[in-house]
């Protein structure tokens, strides 16, 4: 191995972010993986299974986490925000914001601290759909596997019982938010994306109508580690759906929101559609689409074998409104191109499918010499180098892809620090 | 898909929608969010998608002749939510103003009259018109064009006569109902194939006694604006619309009753201004400059709908003739008589050009929407 000119800095612990550190990392350069949350994973960490394998995420992403665990290169920094970026290519000044866990290495997960804590608040891991206590564990498989108390309970009685009942010294209410400086050569942004925020949308009445869902909301249902723990169950009443409308673009290639495809959406909801009819065998699934998008020999074999179950119809038609129907029902309208007839659906339940919009559109990266499309996602500049973007904040891209990309984008960075 | 089809596109019928005000056409990628959207969309086979993509492959055939285009009222709440831009509300505009083109006769005189270089020539009509025919009587020694109008009250009669202006508007209110017939004639015809064509209908052939019967079950709609009301994005246009609407249901019953008094009372205006026909008059001239001044600050605030040329001229004419009549009444209570004939004249090159090119204009929509609203309430359609 040649000699290293520098490190890496990979922001965003997602499975880009994820890839392009452990990339780098194991080919001999030193890389910081800075993330927000407090855990690793990212959305996939969200997800019930992937397509179209439909095995659970929790599997590759225990990969990721024994190699990191396994390389001293790699250093992970999570609750960590990058603040300020300065420099060049080769040369980077940058100040990131180390948030305080309050609960330290120690930490066994032994739960005693949740237990005793009373505060509850909403769970924004599951979207709100159930509450966790003020000292928690981000979810079940989290990795770093370690405890951590909201902010909100600090100076609390609450605190004082979670320290007062730790038995490893594990809690340490004392700690404090403080800065750290990184000298790298090159940064990957692994920045990820957001779903978008369906309560937008007005005329599919998410908000209005509770047993109206988003995508990413199903995979929590439909997740092990979800607040059903996987049972897919409406939220009005906890009633196992007998019928479902998957609607297919909403808020995307929408002018009046997403522009883009989001890529990832019709294979999902057909995804989805599998979740619905293992569960529940007589359940009916009605998709709605403008056209399914299932890139690929793979994709495409997928959505035939989902086309085939005779208790999955596809209809071509966009819903543009939706109705309530008593009892928490809720009737869908579109009309189906095909036949040229409008279609009422009455289900007991709808998803809608979500686009990603990335992390950037809300609020520029703090680095300053970034350039975005209109819908901000980063224009990677190759010729300049020192700064990529990987994943979805590059692009909407489902996880084979991100991580195609991720990998491109470890060599992209090494290319930079190699001058 | 087993059934097997040979389009043939007409690029040309495409342009010219496009040039009509529908150049979003070809944005449309048939989700079908226009035909939920739209509030009064019929269940079965709704409007507009169908419509979009007959546009976009040119199916001329399915557009010109498809009562649908009618049921339209260009509320706009399809072009709101239309995820492409591709704004269906603005190309069934431009459908509908080239369907009135298709079925008028004679077309040159319907190309001029949406054509924008024509409009002057379509003002110095009615001006020549009165000018040799009222100068053709003078030299016969029928006075019924006077420059120089003589007595202390000024009556626009004596100027430009009663009988003059009836001898010229009464045959044209004949050509404009045979240019209507005609044109109705293969209108009905067409819809009702394409009813047939697309499943719209039950009835076999269009009986005459059923379709009055449905005509009177529509025009309570029409009266009402009914469906105008039922838009979401354009409430405020229904209401200048029925101004609009009501000004020249008034203004119509005042022409017939001074008509009436006139030839069978022979009672001569101007009439006292306490008359009710007068306050009719006078409250209707107010409602139609007031309503299409709406009309114009609506068009102008909308910047996502398209404004093209016919709605603009229509617009024109419509506030030309609201404005010069009561100008015209103002000045003559005002005792301006020079000015008051000079603006009388100008106020009949409106009314002519307002009435005469009726089956022309934007305006023809009051017969063909008529039409096609009693067809589909004839069709039973749901």
């Amino acid at each position: 191995m040649a000699e290293n000119s520098g490190s890496i800095l990979v922001v965003g612990g997602g499975i880009s972010g994820l890839t392009t550190a452990l990339e780098a990392a194991e080919v001999g350069y030193e890389v910081f993986l800075v993330e927000k949350n407090p855990y690793l994973g990212g959305r996939v960490a969200q997800l019930n299974q992937y397509f179209p394998k439909l095995c659970p995420p929790s599997c590759g992403l225990e990969i990721n986490f024994r190699r990191i665990k396994e390389n001293p290169r790699l250093k992970v920094l999570t609750l960590a925000e990058v603040e300020e970026v300065h420099g060049k290519p080769g040369s980077y000044d940058v100040n990131v914001r180390l948030h305080p866990r309050y609960v330290n290495e120690n930490c066994t997960c032994c739960g005693e601290c949740e237990t005793v804590c009373e505060t509850e608040m909403s769970n924004e891991f599951n979207f709100g759909m159930n509450r966790i206590k003020g000292a928690h564990l981000p979810f079940e498989m989290a990795f770093p596997a370690r405890y951590l108390l909201s902010p909100r309970i600090i100076g609390t009685e609450d605190a004082k019982r979670c320290k007062d009942v730790c038995k490893y010294d594990a809690i340490d209410l004392d700690m404090e938010a403080k800065t750290m400086n990184l000298k790298v050569g090159a940064i990957v942004w692994a920045t990820g994306w957001e779903p978008y925020d369906a309560s937008r949308i007005d005329n599919l009445g998410f908000g209005r109508y509770p047993n109206i869902i988003t995508n990413m909301m199903m995979e929590r249902l439909a997740s092990p580690s979800g607040p059903t723990r996987g049972k897919i169950l409406r939220p009005s009443d906890d009633k196992e759906p007998e019928s479902i409308a998957f609607v297919q673009c909403a808020g995307s290639r929408d002018e009046n929101h997403l522009p883009y495809c989001s890529y990832v959406c019709c294979m999902a909801s057909l995804k989805q559609a599998t979740y619905i009819r293992e569960q529940h065998p007589n359940a009916k699934v009605h998709i709605f689409y403008i056209d399914v998008r299932a890139p690929g020999q793979r994709y495409e074999k997928f959505y035939k074998t989902i086309k085939a179950d005779e208790n999955v119809v596809l209809i071509k038609g966009k819903v543009a409104e939706v109705q309530d129907a008593g009892n928490g029902d809720v009737t869908v309208v579109a009309e189906n191109a095909v036949t040229g007839e409008k279609i009422s659906q009455t289900v007991q339940m709808a998803v809608l499918a979500t686009g990603m919009q990335p992390t950037a559109a809300a609020r520029k990266l703090p680095a300053g010499e970034l350039r975005y499309n209109a819908d901000g996602f980063v224009i990677n500049d190759f010729k300049k180098g020192g700064m990529f973007a990987a994943g979805c904040a590059n692009k909407p891209a489902d996880v084979v892809s991100s991580n195609q990309n991720a990998t491109g984008m470890a060599l992209k960075a090494i290319q930079t620090l190699k001058g | 898909m087993a059934d097997k089809y040979l389009l043939e596109p007409d690029v040309e019928f495409i342009n010219q929608i496009q040039g009509l005000g529908g150049d979003t056409l070809k944005k449309c990628f048939q989700c079908a969010t226009c035909s939920v959207a739209c509030p009064i969309s019929p269940e079965t086979k709704p409007f507009p998608r169908k419509e979009m993509i007959a546009a976009s492959w040119g199916l001329k055939d399915r557009l010109v002749g498809n009562a649908d285009i009618w049921l339209c009222h260009n509320c706009g709440d399809c072009t709101a939510l239309c995820p492409r831009g591709a704004k269906p509300g603005d190309v069934l505009g431009a459908v509908r103003s080239y369907a009135i083109e298709e079925y008028a006769t004679p077309q040159w005189l319907a190309k001029m009259v949406n054509d924008p270089k024509m409009l002057p020539v379509l003002f110095l009509i009615p001006v020549a018109i009165f000018l040799v025919l009222g100068l053709f009587l003078k030299a016969v020694g029928v006075n019924w064009l006077n420059f120089s109008p003589v007595g202390e009250e000024i009556v626009h009669s004596k100027f430009f006569h009663t009988w003059l202006v009836d001898l010229i508007f009464v045959p044209t209110s004949i050509w404009v109902v045979a240019i209507f017939a005609l044109g109705l004639q293969r209108f009905m015809k067409d819809i009702h194939e394409n009813a047939l064509l697309e499943g719209k209908t039950d009835k076999e052939t269009i009986e005459g006694l059923g379709f009055l019967a449905a005509l009177g079950r529509v025009i309570p709609t029409i009266l009402k604006h009914k469906k105008f009301s039922e838009c979401g994005e354009n409430e405020a246009r229904a209401t200048s619309h029925m101004m609009v609407f009501y000004s020249f249901l008034g203004l119509f019953i005042v022409t017939n009753c001074f008509f009436f008094s006139l030839y069978v009372l022979q009672a001569h205006g101007p009439y006292p201004q306490m008359c009710a026909v007068k306050w009719l008059a006078n409250v209707s001239g107010i409602a139609l400059v007031i309503g299409s001044c709406l009309m114009i600050k609506d068009r102008l605030s909308k910047t996502d709908e398209v404004s093209t040329y016919k709605d603009w001229y229509l617009l024109f004419i419509v506030l030309g003739v609201g404005l010069t009549g009561m100008l015209t009444e103002m000045t003559r209570l005002g005792e301006l008589a020079g000015l008051s004939y000079f603006i009388y004249f100008v106020h009949l090159v409106f009314v002519f050009n307002l009435f005469v090119f009726l089956p022309f204009s934007k305006l023809a929509h009051l017969v063909y929407r008529t039409v096609a609203m009693t067809y589909v309430e004839y069709a039973g359609r749901k």
